[in-house]
């Protein structure tokens, strides 16, 4: 192809390469703090509200209803198992990036203005000493170069500004945070909560901690319990990118949004032993432009920003900037949530709810809190799941005959049944990897990325517990037809992608210290999920965010110390 | 039996079987006149009216079901299913020739009736193990496919949704234990 080179594309303070829920945070934390920023995205802009052109449709608006066209599964055999025809849009087009699995691994991609951030699930925990402690303490990986007190000030941080509705419970490994008034369990969840109290005291089942306004909040919200979240909110009822710190950022007028910039490249400054800037392909010219910065932070998600990492080679850094430790592009992880249960339960059928909350329960993690307990696997996992009547879609199939009778039985509220599935911890192996190769080029001349990714033994272990207390937790509270089941789906499934340039103490070992920061190169930083060093089992994105804030006030204060 | 004629029974048994299996795979795959489904639009909107009947709340046939049948099968199926389906609207046609004498759409609203129950009777196993079974390795039963669609399309549709179920666009609050109401319908979506 034809690449038009127009170098000098300007300076900045910072330049953040990717605006999904980390890189809107540091774009919107650096702004703030007066450091003129480039935010630069990959594809195109979304703008809040006025880009969610499905937000308020009805179910008779989609003329498949939410089926996937089979030209849609064709041409998109990854995405469209993450997509409908309400959400598709915020989603790529698999053909536009393809990317080689060795085993399959899914890689669902929002490449827009927000990213991400406008499908994501909302969950929020914070991890506690029992992550940041666990890999010394099993002598996995390395250790943490962190701990919760370090962390803790900025999840309230965080949780303060995007607002979080959720129930306090005072759990050491699961810390409260800084609430809205909590969404409400539903008459089976309350039973289910209280047979798990009562058959265990280490066990609880608690509402979801959730990204959605139970009350107005920062001019958005509140949540209207439409439950369309991936559509994009029309009330800003849940926290983005785009209805939160991007337009916060660019409210600061220091603020630069550039969309269909595909970043190809950090640039190394072989004198200075700093990055200088950015080499980006304009998407929509197929011009290559420079941008330079004094800083640099990369949140591009955590596959893409190893594969920027490892496609920026110089003198220095032959094998991928910043990557002494050839650390880069290993240990990727990602949560699994294949196994759980279902049951139905026969009581309360006098009760039923109104609105459609947009969140399920948690049973927060009750394996392995300590070292005395003795399992077939390392580490935990939480329980999330839902409780609901049976409507026409899950009648759907199975309920037989026709005529009145069957009308009858389609349309009125069926028995109480519950779902849950176990979210749980991946241990970080360094042959689960990403890299590039680059025999083969995608159509803006970029090598492939290739990803390796397996669950192993700990794992499959774990999602066997999962399904078995799964099944008895219902069995005791009284459930009929309680079935176990593991989907066994595989990597990537979750979208807890992380780990590709881990945090750590010492430079020979990981990538990023403490501060999220570039051993090997000061004026670069990654708070993506590729810098988690383990996975703990928590949905990571509130712990993205506050880890995001941290590297940005240190960077600042750095960079006005004039020590970067 | 020498050990060269029992290979030799064997091949021909093989053969025998990978040429039924050949056939029913170019059965399914060949490529699907869709007109013909267009032409079939009178009856899929009577048998999905038989599935869901107006009551004292519209039925199949004023919620359009038929149209949402057509688009999807046409647009969101493979051509397996998609031949699976239209074969399964000659057989019920065939079945109501050789049975009445008459094609499907001018028979009496009765014996209608009799024949989309005589097709729900045998659509699925009893057991719900059976079916899965059946659905992995022959794909699931014409019937149960379009008694599936016809509640997708019923449920979905504005008249389904808003009359036959209870329709709630903006809810605005959530209220997690309520009394159910007299002829409480089930929500229209989650």
């Amino acid at each position: 192809m034809f690449i038009n080179r127009n170098i000098d594309g300007g300076t900045y303070d910072a330049i953040v390469i990717g605006s999904g829920i980390s890189g809107g945070w540091a774009a919107m934390e650096l702004c703030k703090k007066g450091l003129k920023t480039l935010l630069l995205e990959r594809g195109r802009d979304v703008k809040h509200i006025v880009d969610y052109p499905t937000a308020t449709l009805n179910p008779w608006d989609f003329k498949f209803g939410m089926n996937n066209t089979i030209a849609d599964n064709k041409s998109d055999p990854v995405q469209s198992g993450a997509y409908n025809p309400g959400s598709k849009h915020f989603y790529i087009r698999d053909a536009d990036q393809p990317y080689i699995q060795d085993k399959p691994f899914n890689w669902f991609r929002g490449n827009q203005v927000g990213g991400r951030s406008l499908t994501w699930g909302r969950q929020c925990y914070r991890l506690s000493d029992l992550d940041f402690e666990a890999n010394i303490k099993e002598s996995v990986a390395v250790d943490w170069p962190v701990r919760y007190k370090d962390l803790a000030p900025w999840y309230s941080y965080v949780e303060s500004h995007i607002g979080v509705s959720g129930q306090r419970e005072n759990l050491k490994h699961l810390p409260d945070g800084e609430f809205l008034s909590p969404m409400e369990l539903n008459c089976i969840e309350k039973h289910l909560a209280q047979s798990i109290k009562k058959n265990d005291q280490n066990r609880l089942l608690t509402i979801a901690r959730v990204a959605n306004l139970t009350r107005g909040w920062d001019s958005r919200g509140p949540c209207q319990n439409r439950n369309l979240c991936e559509r994009g909110c029309p009330f800003g009822g849940y926290f983005s990118s785009n209805s939160s710190t991007i337009p916060a950022a660019m409210a600061t007028g220091n603020l630069t949004l550039r969309p269909h910039s595909i970043v190809t490249e950090v640039l190394y400054d072989e004198q200075k032993k700093k990055a200088k800037g950015v080499r980006i392909i304009d998407a929509l010219t197929n011009e290559v432009l420079e941008f330079n910065s004094k800083i640099v932070f990369i949140n591009a998600s955590t596959i893409a920003t190893a594969s920027i990492l490892l496609n920026s080679t110089s003198n220095r850094f032959p094998n991928g900037l910043g990557n002494d430790s050839e650390q880069v592009g290993h240990n990727l992880m990602d949560h699994h949530s294949s196994a759980g249960a279902s049951g139905a339960h026969d009581g309360y059928s006098d009760l039923y709810y109104k609105g459609r909350r947009p969140c399920g329960f948690l049973i927060p993690r009750f394996r392995n809190l300590s070292d005395s307990e003795s399992h077939a696997f390392k580490r935990g996992y939480n329980i999330q799941g839902h409780g609901e009547r049976e409507e026409w879609g899950d009648k759907s199939g199975h309920l037989t005959g026709i005529g009145k009778d069957f009308k009858d039985k389609l349309t009125t509220p069926g028995s109480w049944t519950v779902w849950m599935a176990g979210w749980g911890e991946c241990l970080p192996y360094y042959e689960n990897m990403v890299s590039l190769d680059n025999s083969t080029k995608d159509k803006w001349g970029q090598p492939l990325i290739k990803i390796n990714f397996s669950f192993k033994n700990n794992e499959s272990d774990m999602m066997n517990d999962i399904k078995e207390t799964s099944v008895q937790m219902l069995e005791q509270a009284g459930f009929r037809n309680v079935i176990g089941f593991n989907y066994n789906k595989p990597g990537g499934a979750t979208v807890h992608e992380m780990g590709t340039a881990r945090m750590g103490r010492d430079a020979k070992t990981s990538v990023l210290n403490a501060y999220n920061q570039m051993h090997n190169v000061s004026n670069v930083f990654i708070s993506d999920g590729s810098f988690m060093t383990s996975s703990a089992c928590q949905n990571p994105s509130l712990t993205y965010m506050a880890f995001t804030a941290r590297a940005c006030a240190y960077a600042v204060n750095e960079l006005k110390k004039g020590k970067i | 039996m020498n050990r060269r004629s029992y290979l030799k029974s064997l091949a021909f048994i093989g053969i025998v079987a990978s040429s039924i299996s050949g056939y029913k795979w170019y059965k399914l795959n060949k490529s699907i006149n869709l007109q013909s489904l267009k032409e079939k639009e009178m009856l899929i909107a009577e048998i999905a009216e038989l599935i869901i009947p107006q009551t004292e709340t519209p039925g199949a046939k004023s919620a359009g079901v038929h149209k949402y049948i057509i688009d999807v099968i046409t647009n969101c199926t493979t051509k397996n299913v998609q031949n699976h389906f239209v074969d399964g609207l000659n057989d019920f046609e065939q079945f109501s020739t050789s049975n009445y004498g008459k094609p499907f759409l001018e028979l009496t609203a009765k014996e209608k009736g009799s024949i989309v129950q005589h097709f729900s009777d045998n659509a699925n196993y009893r057991y719900p193990i059976l079916n899965k079974i059946n659905n992995k390795f022959f794909g699931e039963s014409f019937f149960s496919k379009f008694r599936n669609l016809t509640i997708e399309g019923y449920c979905g549709s504005r008249l389904g949704a808003t009359e036959g179920l209870a329709y709630d666009y903006i809810p605005g609050t959530f209220k997690a234990c309520i009394s159910i109401q007299a002829n409480q319908k089930s929500w229209a979506t989650k």
